[in-house]
């Protein structure tokens, strides 16, 4: 994020776009509704009525998809109506021209038909957007999870650049990211183009820094990202093919799009290592099993979405007996094993590596983090008055070399599978309170198991559902191309006619079964939001309620979950 | 008067919080349960969706309750400002899930409790305030916005007394009405 998590409450205008925070951040999402009770003006962009649009003065319940074209069509008012801040643009940013031609085309009018909504709706919510003084853009999965996702981000930035919504406090560009660490797994680059704070290994000053400091010789090859290890076991040339995958605190086997396919590539590698702290599905496709420890027993700094930096402490200690590793020690032994003697006495000698190799990161020390609590990157100083940045692009300085923020000028590109005859209904994967991620842990708390278990539901419009002669909670087969899955139907009217969600944690009702592997050319994340299927109503419930108990014991027994067997 | 909780929709960001908060409160220990069949554990009360409003139901302690006056087996009663039902007793006759107007009892399957012929002990179930419990209602306590507030009489009074005030600003005097001198 541009800006920091704390600030937005003090956005005059959220312009939330495709980020339900209440499912996925309960924690964010109450920062928008204090927002809302400071005066903030709430403008939704969402084609689910999500806890956000419920609260919001304007609802952009956008078609599934057209995204791109909505963005630039607030693009295209703002200019037409003057509302830009032309001092900004002329001061800061370069590619203004170019995008002004290509946001000509892009009237309301002319996106009316593609994003289902009424130009006059559009042309009010640039006008709010453009004129609030403090506007700030949240987004989440409901921009990245798209074929043309990157894209979508760029053209988010265009409508902060030529407003001048950059470089303050309470505007900016949030992209508020899934898990709680993920920014740390990018920080620390757990990415195929960087080592950690974002030093790219295609630089040769960089790669002989790090060559330097751990004094072995280092590839300047981009990596393969995670999304395509598929492709690279199951269809390229000998050289090229992958033949052993290191996975841990992972379940590509639920959490990737098309199952199918990611069996197929599990199957035919020649060698699988499994890290975790309960088995999964991908467990079970597993050569070598490493049994790991939980957040609970680490220590360590995570990274909040908003670049802060914080420690984290154990709770408790790896049980004594158990033989049981924290992941750097496992880390540790691997690497020495292999021939590199890696040797750290705690996770604070590691950090202490981490940030003397980067710049940005490099005031950020485990004293200060004590005394502060929470430090914010860049953090260049070891000094105290350097207590982090809450917000990027003070006064007008972008990343870029020549310091401006470059504004790009791209075309709307419809989704990779659109509906038809045969699927003539949109999938679209969301996420849902309750249970956390894959379920590889939260799978295993009874409790929550209680609360909500499988085979999870698909949300449908109230209509479709009465025209199918569906029921609440009523068993369905949801099929597209690639397979299907049983799940429950759970008719709202938060959601339209022509798109049915699903959530990605169940194991028996995987919708990732039916979702497409088609990816963004820049980021590698597939189109998770996006995919044709069809519903189809199943006349003998007793059957499915019988397969899919005895779907969901089998897939327990086969992760071990089933401690003991009560008579039936 | 009794006490309950009520939430305010405009706040309500609809995550369940405090629906794991309230078993977790009353279900203690239980809670680090391994054995994935050993025990059952239900909310007390229910968060709704509809296209407007997200909030959660739960009981809202009559002052005349239909759940009480129903009761055959005398499982439910009044103690401290509360309606509290006794599992114990319940017979899980249902009557009570019936009588009452907002959908706030739930009669529950305990697995692990089982009748004399083998059966799942079904009993009816809903918030009893946290009754016995450290800290007043759990739910109320973890809201993440703070959405949950615990209305007692002098709440109420407040509540009221706010909506006259609003009700006397709204009420024009007519100029036509004041009486010439």
């Amino acid at each position: 994020m541009s800006n920091g998590v704390h600030e937005i409450e003090d956005a005059a205008l959220l312009f939330v776009f495709g980020y339900n925070g209440a499912d996925s951040h309960p924690i964010v999402a109450r920062r928008i509704v204090r927002a809302k009770q400071k005066g903030a003006t709430i403008i939704c962009c969402d084609p689910r009525r999500v806890e956000t649009a419920r609260i919001a003065d304007m609802h952009l319940q956008l078609k599934n998809g057209s995204n791109l074209a909505l963005v630039n069509a607030l693009a295209n008012v703002i200019i037409e109506e003057n509302l830009c801040d032309e001092n900004f643009i002329t001061e800061h940013s370069s590619g203004f021209e170019e995008f002004r031609e290509l946001a000509k085309k892009y009237t309301p009018e002319a996106v009316a038909a593609t994003t289902q909504i009424e130009p006059e709706v559009i042309r009010k919510a640039a006008r709010l957007y453009a004129t609030s003084g403090r506007s700030m853009i949240l987004y989440g999965m409901g921009v990245c999870q798209f074929a043309q996702a990157v894209n979508v981000v760029k053209g988010l930035a265009n409508l902060a650049i030529m407003t001048g919504n950059f470089g303050r406090w309470g505007v900016g560009i949030g992209p508020v990211r899934g898990q709680n660490n993920v920014q740390g797994a990018c920080d620390m680059g757990a990415l195929p183009n960087c080592y950690p704070g974002y030093q790219n290994v295609t630089v040769p000053e960089v790669q002989a820094k790090f060559e330097k400091a751990w004094g072995i010789k280092l590839s300047n090859k981009i990596g393969i990202p995670l999304t395509q290890v598929p492709h690279y076991v199951l269809h390229e040339t000998e050289e090229k093919k992958i033949r052993a995958y290191y996975i841990f605190g992972e379940d590509p086997a639920q959490s990737d799009p098309d199952l199918a396919e990611v069996r197929e590539a599990l199957e035919k590698i020649e060698l699988v290592i499994f890290q975790d702290i309960y088995m999964n599905k991908t467990g079970q496709f597993a050569d070598v099993v490493l049994p790991a420890t939980g957040w609970n027993e680490h220590d360590g700094v995570y990274s909040c979405c908003d670049r802060g930096f914080q420690r984290i402490r154990k709770l408790i200690d790896p049980p004594a007996n158990a033989n049981v590793l924290t992941d750097w020690e496992i880390i540790s032994r691997l690497s020495t094993a292999m021939g590199y003697p890696m040797k750290y006495n705690n996770t604070e000698e590691i950090w202490n590596e981490v940030i003397d190799l980067c710049p940005t990161f490099y005031g950020a020390t485990y004293e200060k983090l004590e005394k502060l609590g929470n430090i914010q990157w860049p953090c260049r100083s070891r000094d105290l008055s350097d207590k982090g940045t809450s917000f990027l692009h003070k006064d007008g300085h972008f990343a870029h070399p020549d310091g401006r923020a470059k504004f790009s000028s791209i075309e709307w590109q419809a989704p990779t599978e659109l509906e038809n005859e045969e699927f003539p209904l949109i999938l679209s994967t969301v996420r849902e309170v309750g249970h956390y991620s894959v379920r590889t842990m939260t799978g295993n708390c009874r409790l929550l198991r209680n609360l909500e278990d499988e085979p999870g539901w698909i949300q449908m419009n109230p209509k479709l559902c009465r025209d199918m002669g569906l029921k609440h909670g009523e068993l369905v087969k949801v099929l597209s191309k690639r397979g299907y899955c049983i799940t429950r139907c759970l008719p709202t009217d938060r959601v339209k006619r022509q798109a049915v969600y699903m959530t990605y944690q169940w194991w028996v009702g995987a919708c990732n079964e039916l979702t497409i592997a088609s990816l963004d050319p820049i980021s590698n994340t597939p189109e998770y939001k996006y995919c044709a299927c069809r519903v189809e109503k199943i006349e003998d419930q007793a059957w499915a309620e019988l397969f899919v108990k005895e779907e969901y014991e089998k897939i327990r027994s086969n992760m071990g979950i089933i401690l003991h067997k009560e008579a039936v | 008067m009794n006490g309950y909780v009520q939430g305010d929709p405009l706040l309500c960001i609809g995550c369940r919080t405090c629906m794991v908060a309230c078993v977790v409160a009353h279900e203690g220990k239980h809670i680090f349960e391994i054995d994935p069949d050993g025990y059952d554990f239900y909310p007390k009360l229910y968060v709704i969706k509809t296209f407007n409003v997200s909030v959660p139901v739960q009981c809202k302690h009559c002052e005349n309750p239909a759940c009480l006056a129903i009761c055959q087996s005398g499982a439910i009663s009044r103690i401290d400002n509360k309606v509290i039902i006794d599992q114990g007793r319940c017979i899980g006759c249902k009557s009570c899930a019936e009588a009452c107007p907002f959908g706030a009892i739930k009669i529950v399957s305990l697995g692990f409790k089982k009748n004399l012929d083998g059966t799942n002990r079904a009993v009816a179930n809903k918030c009893d305030l946290c009754y016995g419990l450290a800290g007043g209602p759990a739910c109320r306590r973890v809201c993440p916005t703070a959405a949950l507030h615990l209305v007692e009489r002098d709440d109420l009074s407040a509540i009221i007394n706010q909506k006259r005030l609003a009700s006397i600003k709204t009420a024009s005097i007519p100029e036509i009405s004041r009486p010439t001198l």
